[in-house]
């Protein structure tokens, strides 16, 4: 158990910077994720906490402790790796004992341990196999196994589940959470996948092309996202973003678009007020805060275009065109409209934001 | 992974072909193969009855070869009155030994050159393998003026050096091929568990086996086959089978049934060799561990 703070921490490849002034503070048996799309430096700064990288600028401490300078083997962390890199040659129970027998452990120590981690990821029948006769999902517990017989204090996921197939993925997200719980150590997970960050971290620290976005809670990051990225990044489906212009008559701010013109509420229009508005705003609502109907409702609403269905089991989902614009629209999957119908969207305007369509901050 | 169907249609042509390889193969064979026949079965002829020699056209004269009584007298004059016994021993510790410090010092050259970058790597490299590339004969004066000051002439010593100057290049080539291969996860994952750099290495030492193997292979049949090397920088002390074998050739007397002998003992060893290994490089190892 650790708490683990990266200040100002930067990684340059040659003369390309790979990780920006990075500030994140990891507290003790929390358990973060570093999300964020592919070459964001998500991974770069994984393999500088576990010491496989350089440290070019900054400082990494554990317990306040500096560690840039410190061998992977003396820093006391345990990984996991994307490709969940096992020893070919080696069976499964030798795999799971190797940290410990690289740190000279008592035979008879390590067997417990070994068994203990194999009974607790539900293993022990595969400990005379080799890696290449398990399964995918047998092999990622095997990789986690031999990172936790070792009782690290710091684990490191990179994307441990990532080649796992859908169902597998769902039922480990619950695992390696559910394991983190157990055993209380502090765990830092990187994933492209917004959904395992999502369901799984306690703080999220959303990266885009080397520079920290945003550091919350995943409710905070969803529900409050800094800027118009982090909206558009975290969320499936994603975000609908609308460029449209203010107005604002009889003491009524409205937004303008082609195809609709809907008012925001008083508490939105005061900040507006207080943005800098000849910037222009973008407009961003998740499928999920609207609502479409074919009859034209009460409420100020977007008119479109029906452009394809998409039947997702439970709910549907509804592709509208609004002028040269699309918007995906989440709704029940009684909803009768066909491709090419009129549409009406109502937004819920408690769950809208508006961002700054220059800097993409968020003004709501 | 399975391998897959070859998928074939019969044509004419390819008909053709088929019988053309066939024939074509079968002559590759008698070519390659009845000198050693006749090696090993004259091995065990006497003078007189190695000689017998049917005449031109007589075909059902080639049972005349196979008449013969046996005989192991000219195995046992090689070992007992020629010496044999120790130009093996030279052969087989020459060979090894370049083979092993060829392994070690080439298996560490590769695994840097694998996994370090550096500034002018590839002019390294070319270097490295640009050593091979001037025939021996050409470095043969040099070298012999260098290893004579050096008082390595007629030493094993100086002639295991000189296989390991031709041998390491190519061994470092070869390795660093399969070290490339292997994942940088698994040695990462060794670091983070405990490891040195080191103990890292060795820890995938496992994974390139069949290179190794290879190298091995390559580097004793460099040295075990050689003549130049053995005749010039270990004549004397070091005299190796392939010297011995030439000083049979003498100018009064062509020492037939001895050359055969030892033309015998010289190959065996080899074809053991290919075949105690090739079940090794052939079998490799299956990287199931990381998913591709």
């Amino acid at each position: 158990m650790v708490t683990v703070s990266i200040e100002k921490v930067w990684k340059i490849y040659g003369r390309i910077p790979a990780v920006k002034d990075l500030n994140i503070e990891c507290a003790n048996g929390s358990f973060l994720s570093i999300l964020g799309p592919s070459g964001c430096g998500k991974s770069s700064t994984m393999r500088m906490i576990a010491g496989l990288e350089h440290i070019s600028a900054g400082e990494i401490r554990f317990d306040g402790r500096r560690i840039n300078d410190l061998a992977p083997k003396d820093r006391d962390v345990a990984m996991v790796f994307e490709n969940y890199a096992l020893y070919p040659h080696k069976s499964v129970y030798e795999n799971m004992a190797n940290p410990l027998k690289l740190r000279g452990q008592a035979e008879v120590r390590i067997r417990e341990r070994v068994l203990a981690a194999a009974k607790l990821l539900e293993i022990a029948e595969l400990l005379d196999r080799r890696p290449q006769e398990l399964s995918g999902g047998q092999k990622q517990r095997v990789a986690i196994g031999r990172a936790i017989v070792r009782e690290p204090k710091l684990f490191l996921f990179d994307e441990p589940i990532a080649h796992l197939d859908a169902k597998l993925r769902a039922h480990m997200r619950g695992e390696i959470r559910h394991l983190q719980r157990t055993l209380g150590t502090t765990v830092i997970y990187v994933t492209h996948d917004q959904l395992e960050a999502m369901s799984m971290a306690d703080r999220i620290a959303v990266m885009h092309e080397g520079v920290l976005q945003q550091l919350a809670t995943p409710r905070e990051v969803y529900n409050k996202p800094v800027n118009a990225w982090v909206a558009g990044f975290v969320g499936e489906p994603a975000m609908n973003f609308l460029d449209c212009t203010l107005e604002e008559t009889g003491g009524q701010v409205r937004f303008v678009h082609p195809t609709f013109r809907i008012a925001v509420t008083p508490e939105q229009a005061r900040l507006l007020e207080a943005s800098n508005r000849a910037q222009g705003i973008r407009l961003g609502v998740r499928p999920d805060a609207l609502t479409i109907s074919l009859a034209k409702s009460k409420e100020e609403s977007m008119t479109g275009r029906i452009f394809v269905n998409e039947l997702l089991g439970g709910d549907m989902i509804v592709d509208v065109d609004l002028g040269p614009e699309r918007v995906r629209v989440k709704t029940s999957t009684d909803f009768a409209g066909n491709e090419g119908d009129v549409c009406y969207i109502t937004a819920n305007r408690d769950k809208w934001h508006a961002f700054s369509k220059e800097t993409g901050r968020t003004i709501f | 992974m399975a391998s897959r169907d070859i998928v074939q249609y019969q044509a004419p042509l390819s008909r053709a072909f088929g019988w053309f390889s066939a024939v074509f193969l079968a002559l590759y064979l008698v070519w390659t193969l009845l000198p050693i026949l006749v090696m090993f079965i004259s091995s065990f002829k006497d003078l007189l009855e190695a000689f017998k020699i049917p005449p031109v056209g007589d075909w059902a004269g080639v049972t005349l070869f196979f008449d013969f009584t046996p005989t192991f007298k000219h195995y046992e004059n090689l070992f007992v009155n020629l010496n044999f016994s120790q130009y093996m021993a030279n052969s087989l510790i020459a060979a090894g030994g370049s083979a092993a410090i060829s392994v070690i010092l080439g298996s560490m050259a590769a695994y840097s050159l694998s996994r370090i970058d550096f500034h002018g790597k590839s002019d390294l490299l070319f270097w490295i393998i640009s050593t091979r590339m001037a025939p021996v004969v050409a470095v043969m004066v040099p070298l012999y003026w260098i290893f004579r000051e050096l008082e390595l002439v007629g030493t094993l010593p100086g002639l295991i050096l000189a296989y390991t100057t031709f041998n390491l290049p190519f061994a470092i080539w070869i390795l660093k091929g399969f070290f490339d291969d292997v994942p940088y996860a698994i040695e990462e994952a060794q670091m983070v568990d405990g490891a040195t750099r080191f103990q890292a290495f060795l820890s995938i030492l496992p994974l390139v086996g069949p290179g190794i193997g290879a190298v091995v292979v390559l580097c004793i049949l460099f040295a075990w086959n050689d003549y130049l090397f053995a005749a010039i920088i270990g004549s004397g002390g070091a005299k190796t089978l392939s010297v011995a074998t030439r000083e049979l050739v003498q100018p009064q007397n062509i020492q037939w049934g001895p050359i055969m002998a030892a033309g015998v003992v010289t190959t065996l060893p080899m074809m053991l060799l290919g075949l105690v290994i090739r079940r090794y490089l052939v079998a490799g190892l299956t990287m199931g561990a990381v998913k591709e």
